[in-house]
């Protein structure tokens, strides 16, 4: 039975996957210093330490983040309702079930499109 | 012994079985316990969603629900504050979904404390299990057991008009299971251990009995021939009902000459084979029972319908002996065997009476010829009971002092003087008529008897060279020299009576196959150290061996009577004499001439210089010198 940090990083494999579709190596920017293993143990993914340096923002405690060009990834419920103006989507963890979120006019702004499996968790959020 | 075995092992496997049954009454139990513990989880579960459809019923009435929550506010917070008082560790989760028009579900309620969720927002959920709700329109209950406990989730359908406009959702958790089972674990395992301790003890007492089963058969069989040894008949023949068996005694004919001829080692390896040839024509309910030195028991299982089984199964044996080339040290050894069979128990009360019996038969075979079989038929004939008669009537005679010698006078042939006599053993019978070797030395060789007449013998030869003064020759085989029990009555004779030992002359009979023969030669040597002369008899006879001057440390070659009685005719006879005075001179042995029975012999050997002879034409063999 695979543990939930192996659902976890699967997940984050399916999303970073689907969001850059043509990137071979994603650079990965997270607010919480804990979570870096993990992503950098993804393959294709690269963890940076600078915002600057960064193809999206993984956000775990930021609630206000600004208008970035950087992607911005919500992870938590609060975190996603809080920064639905800028984030792409989220995933996170509600009564013990993973939750995945894609806002489909960020999908838009971006121009990404999604592949068919993923395209059920699309939202219309305001 | 057996019995107190078969009572702990009794008393073992009750226990074990005991253990074993509790052990498994206590899984019984727990699952017992566990599903009860389930049906009163469910139960109220069941009981707590059909409280919050009634709840939420009566604030919403029959309206649709979404649009009645979806435009108050304040009515969402009163009914999600009422679900939260519901909350509790167990009953983690408590909250309202409804399925939209894409098939998502999306919150209309959630009454959790933490993670609360807003009006309208999605959650993922297992849609198959959901979607079981608004197709049957029942409640569907969701069982997950992971590593934090027991899950359940049930799902309770709201319903307007027969239509689910919604489902209510119970998160049930908890840890009570395995809680219990923590508690239980103890118990289980302290019949685990108690199983296994007792597996232990089995084992041990099993080893035990093994041991002793192997230690007792140790005891009861016979290390070199593996046969059963008489430890085991005490108590065999104690056990069973010998009128189930036919009961056969065997013993392996001239044995001690084997022994005294190849050795004890050829002699063990004679006896393992042969037991070893005996067992492949037994089978499991047989028992072979080393009785003696080379004597045996075997007691023969009746098959009821196979009467006389025996005597062929004994026949078979006995052929199979006298054919078999017992190979050791890459010479073949040939042995025959005596069998006496009893198998008319119906005539018998005791089992003593039975092993007389059937040792009077094993006897009667060794007196009849050897390399026979005795039973109940032919054990009635003449020729048996005349041998067993002879062998009591040789006995009676020693004990009754009726042993006796004649002499007969060894001549110096150009003097015609008398040197020596050569003592010939005798018998009387009771009525006084004189019995010759020929018919009663067979009978007793090898035995005990036999032993009793040496000893017999030298004790007159001894007594005559005291009174008389005369040099006295007597006949045994080299076979006695080998043998310890002979070799000591001569020794101690010649001790007894050294004075007088200068007068014997040991004359050795069948001296054609030699060997122990450091022994001999170290005997011969002991024997001489007294004064006594040592002379080969029938010497030209047979296959006579010149090497044997060799090794052993001759005084006298005695010519057989059959070159002698025709050597006035025979110029083959004469030649051979020629040669054998010509050789026993130069190697300074006396040579003495057998047979002299008429004057025409004597003045041959006359004419070839032989020094002595012995016939009767120079000396009949009488009772008194």
């Amino acid at each position: 039975m695979s543990s939930a940090l192996e659902i976890e990083k699967g997940i984050y494999k399916t999303i970073l996957e689907a969001l850059f579709p043509s990137k071979s190596i994603v650079k990965v920017w997270s607010d919480e210093v804990s979570k870096n293993p993990l992503f950098a143990s993804i393959e294709g993914v690269r963890v940076v330490q600078n915002k600057k340096d960064a193809d999206i923002l993984m956000l775990f405690h930021t609630y206000d983040i600004q208008k970035s060009d950087q992607a911005v990834f919500a992870n938590g419920y609060l975190v996603l309702q809080r920064n639905k103006g800028n984030a792409v989507g989220g995933f996170y963890w509600q009564k013990g079930r993973p939750n995945l979120v894609f806002v489909k006019n960020k999908l838009q702004e971006r121009g990404i499109t999604l592949p068919k499996k993923l395209q059920s968790y699309i939202e219309d959020i305001e | 012994m057996k019995i107190s075995n078969a009572i702990y092992s009794g008393f073992i496997i009750f226990l074990l079985l005991f253990i074993a049954f509790l052990y498994i009454n206590i899984e019984d139990f727990e699952k017992k316990i566990t599903q009860n513990i389930r049906d009163v989880i469910l139960t109220n579960t069941s009981y707590l969603a059909d409280n919050i459809v009634s709840i939420i019923k009566n604030s919403v009435g029959d309206e649709d629900i979404y649009t009645i929550l979806k435009n108050n506010p304040q009515l969402r917070h009163q009914l999600e504050s009422k679900m939260q008082v519901l909350v509790t560790p167990s009953f983690k989760f408590i909250y309202m979904l409804y399925k939209d028009k894409d098939g998502r579900y999306r919150y209309l309620l959630d009454g959790s404390k933490e993670d609360k969720a807003f009006f309208d927002s999605k959650f993922d959920v297992n849609e198959k299990e959901w979607n079981k709700v608004y197709a049957t329109k029942k409640t569907n209950i969701i069982f997950q057991d992971d590593l934090t406990g027991l899950w359940i989730t049930t799902l309770r359908p709201y319903m307007i008009d027969g239509n689910v406009q919604g489902v209510v959702a119970i998160d049930f958790s908890t840890k009570l299971l395995d809680i219990f089972s923590e508690i239980m674990k103890p118990m289980k395992e302290v019949f685990l251990y108690i199983f296994f301790a007792i597996i232990f003890l089995f084992a041990v007492i099993l080893y035990q009995i093994i041991i002793q089963r192997k230690t007792k058969k140790e005891t009861v069989i016979d290390p070199l021939t593996h046969a059963y040894n008489r430890v085991f008949l005490r108590d065999f023949i104690d056990k069973i009902d010998f009128y189930h068996y036919d009961i056969v005694m065997l013993d392996l004919d001239y044995f001690k000459k084997i022994n005294d001829n190849y050795g004890h080692k050829a002699g063990d390896f004679i006896l393992e084979s042969f037991v070893g040839l005996v067992k492949k024509n037994l089978r499991d309910k047989d028992y072979i029972v080393r009785f003696g030195g080379e004597e045996f028991l075997i007691f023969l299982y009746k098959e009821r319908k196979k009467q006389s089984s025996a005597i062929h199964t004994l026949e078979r044996i006995r052929k199979r002996i006298e054919n078999y080339n017992f190979v050791y040290n890459d010479t073949v050894i040939k042995v025959t065997v005596s069998i006496g069979l009893v198998d008319d128990m119906h005539k018998y009360k005791t089992i003593q009476e039975v092993m007389k019996k059937v040792d009077e038969r094993l006897y009667a075979a060794k007196h009849s010829g050897r390399n026979i079989i005795i039973d109940s038929d032919v054990s009635s004939t003449n020729m048996v009971q005349t041998a067993l008669m002879e062998i009591e009537k040789i006995k009676l005679a020693i004990d009754e002092g009726r042993v006796f010698c004649h002499f007969q006078p060894i001549v110096e042939i150009q003097t015609q003087s008398i040197v020596k006599y050569e003592a010939l053993i005798r018998l009387k019978d009771e009525d006084g008529t004189t019995i010759y070797p020929n018919s009663f030395l067979d009978a007793i060789e090898g035995t005990n008897i036999y032993r009793d007449m040496t000893k017999k013998l030298l004790e007159i030869v001894f007594e005559q060279t005291k009174q008389k003064q005369v040099a006295i020759s007597i006949n045994l085989n080299l076979s006695d020299i080998a043998d310890n029990s002979i070799y000591t009555i001569l020794s101690d004779e010649l001790l007894e009576h050294k004075l007088y030992a200068n007068y014997l002359t040991i004359e050795l009979l069948e001296y054609e196959t030699v060997l122990n023969e450091s022994l001999l030669i170290e005997r011969l040597r002991e024997i001489k150290s007294y004064g006594v002369s040592i002379a080969l008899d029938d010497f030209g006879s047979g296959y006579s061996n010149f090497s044997i001057f060799e090794a052993f440390p001759i005084d006298i070659v005695k010519i057989d009577g059959s070159l002698i009685k025709n050597i006035d005719t025979s110029k083959t006879s004469y030649s051979i004499v020629e040669a054998i005075v010509r050789f026993a001179t130069n190697l300074e042995m006396d040579v003495v001439g057998e047979f002299v029975h008429n004057e025409a012999v004597l003045h041959k050997l006359k004419e070839l210089n032989l020094q002595y002879g012995q016939g009767f034409h120079l000396g009949k063999p009488q009772e008194i010198i």
